[in-house]
């Protein structure tokens, strides 16, 4: 046998296959590139100094992860289908005398030169273009920009490492798969029969449960934090869904139509349904695919861009006044304490608090059932209501605040809460029936709102006497003492480097340290940045990989079906189908297929929307218009590129089926 | 008047790269008489499969013409073709041509579908010929389900749903046994004895031989021509035998 026989026959077979492999080589190349780039930003060594490099660090990490797997199971499902479109060839390699470990030899010199090619040339756009992906990280975290070009040998060889190991378990793979065939079996393997699939209503119907299900549960969710846990079973509830009913809904539907025989026997119907049918028996998990990984692609965008325009939204919810104090007690000497100590750091620097905002507050949990709040110790089994976070606060704090000043009888409150006005005009608590007189649509610096995660109600009571027989009656039916708190907060008309010292001042020479909080949004900003900021590049990252991968799936998708229906096509001019008319059956079909999955992913954002809204609540995103324009907008660029997919691989499609 | 008058076609092909020109046929004219039954035989590479593309206006000659029914193939345009294939022509394929994706049933209402008929005619005109055909009990069975020979008799229930002017039939009994090959040619024996004109290109010596005329082609031109008469098959059969060592051997026995 020549030199370099099976070198050269793997490298012509690639050569001559490039309609198949090219774009395979290309996805793969971009897989290890990716891989390398995420690995390098995650490791560099000036995010380690950033603030909040922390949460930073790990969501990077979780980066590295996703791209690993996605790069696993990527590879693999595309190269199942290469040796599936192969496997006449090899076939036909075998009824030439060739033992199937020659096939396996001539399968690992390509998985070979594949690897070469994909490590090689991947590892090296990588380098070249992760100096980019660093300056993209650094530019949405607002951070300096470091110098320099660096290549991290470690991440190198990892990426080297992972992909060699995934090449070699593809190349195993490849080989069981052909030596498990008959050399008859191998040629014939793309001929076999198709089966008319049948049809599994019970499958169907549970398709038509679980995503109703899934759907119900994203619409109905009320509570953000419940909103966590049934976004997760309803994800699961939808994918379930998503799969059944383009693998056997479909079918089911489409053998419906066919028995109406009137509108099945016309010249387009005919075609199409027929057509779907095997299409969906083969493409069902494909198209599901599809549909599952637009799904993905669109919320991870449009939720991260939305947090990250939002961030100022954000930080101005979670924090209503650039510097915020809080001390865990409203005992007069240890506010008066708070009070000197501030004004004291302040008058030091030479300034001035503006839009000051103070507030005493008695807070508990509690749960609420219409008008009536009751604590832990009252709930009685059976109720239905939903549990609150509760802020008492005197009346002069609150009038303190405002323009006009309110005046309240002894059983008199006013009531705010963070999720909309409240509904009734009395409110129960502890025994104690109060007339709600007014029902507030704001409170100024929106109570200090810690978080939105709880529903929040703040009652405005008459005086602080009210607010400690409140307390005293709490001690007593709770045993235990009630959380009081004193909140002071307030802006500064200066520079972000004098703030900041403010910042670090106050928190150095304010007593007792074990009960008071000193916040900045300046600071937090950084931190919510890291967080924000990470979470965004993050998306834009694995967006564009799952829209790879997407892209990827999609045009093998349309290659496999142009060869299958070639025949069919060609059949049917035979027996007297004009060539345009083809061709027009050809696009029907192809758009309907192709744009399936494009419609299911938008129904799917539709549903997920509410609950969406509701998870970044957690996140301190609180604007909805917001999230819906990312949404909106992120929707319509993904359909634009879709379409330019469509068009670009209806190309290959139709040279190969118009052939 | 001929149903069929085919005048001096020439068809050449050039390869896509070397510029090669390839004559496949050089110069056929014959005619076909309504309700003749007619065979055309030749070795692989003769050119009967690109005259059978031509006939069925699949492919267009170089130059000649062929006239079906009083009407000339070449002045039409590429729908009209397509009409004119569904309404005047039918096909049997070597290969059955079967759709996989549809039952016997849809496979032979097919052109009928196509050329928008309503679902009544299209029943009113399937049970009976199903029957003729003996597969009324197969119609909502797969390709896949049945075997070659009722494969081939749902292509020509296909073939003949439309009640086609001409059929064309191509080695249609290349991919069966003999015993099948038997009572399909039987079969095209009785449907031509009821008046439907038949042509078929084939190079088995037993299909020709069920034929009333048979056409050799040579080299891209008709050759010879026998015709049955009064001979037996098996009379016909040898006719046919001895012509073709004649051909083969390059004896000059032309008419």
């Amino acid at each position: 046998m020549p030199k370099f026989f099976y070198p050269k026959l793997a490298l012509s077979s690639i050569k001559r296959h490039l309609q198949l492999y090219g774009p395979y080589l290309c996805a793969s190349t971009t897989m290890v590139s990716m891989f390398y780039m995420i690995l390098f930003v995650a490791e560099n060594s000036g995010l380690s100094k950033m603030r909040g490099s922390e949460v930073l660090g790990q969501l990077l990490r979780f980066g590295v992860v996703v791209v690993g797997l996605f790069a696993v199971i990527f590879l693999f499902y595309t190269n199942s289908f290469l040796v599936r479109r192969r496997k006449r060839e090899l076939g036909l390699y075998n009824a030439f005398g060739m033992e199937k470990r020659h096939i396996a030899r001539i399968l690992g010199w390509e998985t070979f030169f594949i690897a070469l090619f994909s490590i090689a040339a991947g590892l090296g756009s990588g380098i070249l273009f992760s100096k980019l992906m660093l300056l993209l990280l650094f530019r949405i975290l607002e951070a300096p920009i470091p110098f320099g070009f660096e290549v991290r040998l470690e991440a190198v060889l990892i990426t080297v490492k992972l992909f060699s190991a995934l090449y070699l378990v593809i190349f195993a793979f490849s080989v069981w798969q052909v030596r498990s065939a008959q050399a008859v079996e191998l040629l014939k393997a793309e001929a076999l029969g198709e089966r008319e699939p049948k049809a599994r209503w019970l499958l169907a119907l549970l398709g038509c449960v679980t995503l109703g299900a899934g759907y119900y549960i994203a619409v109905v969710v009320a509570d953000p934090l419940v909103a966590l846990f049934s976004f997760f079973v309803a994800v699961i509830l939808v994918i379930i869904g998503t799969y059944l009913l383009f693998t056997t809904g479909s079918i089911a539907l489409l053998k419906l139509l066919r028995r109406s025989k009137p509108l099945y026997y016309r010249p387009k119907p005919f075609i199409a349904i027929s057509g779907m049918l095997h299409r969906m028996k083969q493409n069902g998990v494909g198209l599901a695919n599809i549909c599952i990984l637009s799904t993905m692609v669109l919320v991870t965008i449009s939720t991260t861009v939305s947090l990250y325009v939002g961030l100022e939204d954000v930080l101005r919810t979670r924090y209503s006044r650039e510097i915020v104090i809080r001390l865990d007690s409203y005992e007069p000497e240890a506010v008066a304490a708070v009070q000197a100590g501030t004004e004291a750091v302040l008058s030091r620097h030479g300034l001035e608090a503006a839009e000051k905002a103070e507030y005493r507050f008695l807070s508990l949990t509690a749960f609420r059932s219409g008008e009536r709040l009751l604590t832990e110790k009252e709930v009685e089994p059976g109720l239905t209501g939903v549990r609150t976070s509760l802020h008492f606060t005197p009346l002069e704090d609150y009038n303190r605040m405002v323009q006009e000043p309110v005046s309240l009888q002894e059983n008199e409150v006013l009531v705010y809460s963070n999720r909309g006005i409240y509904e009734h005009s009395t409110l129960e608590f502890l025994g104690r029936s109060f007339a709600v007189k007014e029902k507030l649509a704001s409170l100024p610096g929106d109570g200090f709102s810690r978080t939105q995660t709880f529903a929040s109600y703040y009652v405005v009571v008459r005086d602080m006497q009210v607010l400690e027989e409140l307390r005293r009656n709490l001690t007593e039916t709770e045993g235990r003492s009630a959380q009081t708190s004193y909140i002071r907060g307030f802006d500064l008309d200066t520079s972000a480097e004098e703030a900041a010292a403010v910042y670090r001042d106050l928190q150095e020479s304010l007593p007792r340290k074990d009960l008071i909080w000193v916040e900045s949004r300046d600071e937090a900003r950084q931190e919510f940045l890291a967080m924000y900021g990470g979470l965004f590049f993050l998306g834009l990252f694995l967006g564009t990989l799952f829209l790879l991968g997407t892209v990827l799936i999609i045009y093998y998708k349309q290659i496999t079906e142009g060869y299958e229906d070639r025949r069919r096509f060609s059949i049917m001019q035979q027996v007297g189908m004009a060539g345009s008319e083809v061709r027009s059956a050809i696009r029907g079909q192809v758009l309907s297929v192709f744009f399936l999955p494009l419609a299911a992913a938008g129904v799917h954002i539709i549903f997920a929307f509410p609950m969406i809204t509701k998870l970044l609540i957690l996140f301190n995103l609180t604007n909805t218009a917001l999230f819906a324009a990312c949404t909106a907008v992120t929707f319509a660029v993904f359909a634009v590129f879709y379409a330019c997919v469509y068009l670009a691989t209806t190309k290959a499609y139709y040279r190969i089926a118009a052939a | 008047m001929n149903l069929l008058e085919v005048k001096n076609l020439r068809k050449v092909y050039t390869t896509r790269f070397g510029g090669t020109q390839v004559e496949a046929l050089r110069s056929v004219s014959f005619g076909l008489e309504k309700g003749e039954y007619t065979a055309v035989m030749g070795e692989s590479g003769a050119g009967k499969t690109t005259l059978l593309n031509i006939l069925a206006a699949l492919d267009r000659p170089t130059s000649g013409e062929v006239i079906l029914g009083g009407r000339s193939l070449s002045g039409l345009k590429d729908q009209e073709l397509a009409a004119f294939r569904r309404s005047n022509l039918g096909f049997v394929f070597q290969d059955f041509n079967l759709l996989p994706t549809f039952s016997l049933r849809d496979n032979i209402l097919l052109p009928l579908v196509l050329a928008g008929e309503s679902y009544r005619e299209m029943e009113k005109r399937l049970q009976p010929l199903a029957r003729r055909l003996g597969i009324s009990g197969l119609l909502a069975k797969f390709p896949y389900e049945v075997s070659g020979g009722e494969q081939q008799r749902a292509a020509i229930a296909r073939a003949l749903i439309t009640d086609p002017q001409l059929i064309l039939a191509d080695e249609p009994t290349g991919a069966l046994d003999s015993k099948t090959s038997d009572s399909l040619l039987r079969l095209f024996g009785e449907i031509n004895e009821a008046g439907q004109t038949i042509l078929m290109v084939t190079h088995s010596v037993k299909a020709a031989s069920h034929a009333k005329r048979v056409l050799f082609i040579k080299d891209g031109e008709i050759f010879h021509q026998l015709y049955r008469g009064e001979l037996s098959v098996t009379e016909m059969y040898e006719r046919i035998a001895d012509t073709l060592t004649l051909l083969a051997t390059g004896g000059d026995v032309r008419a």
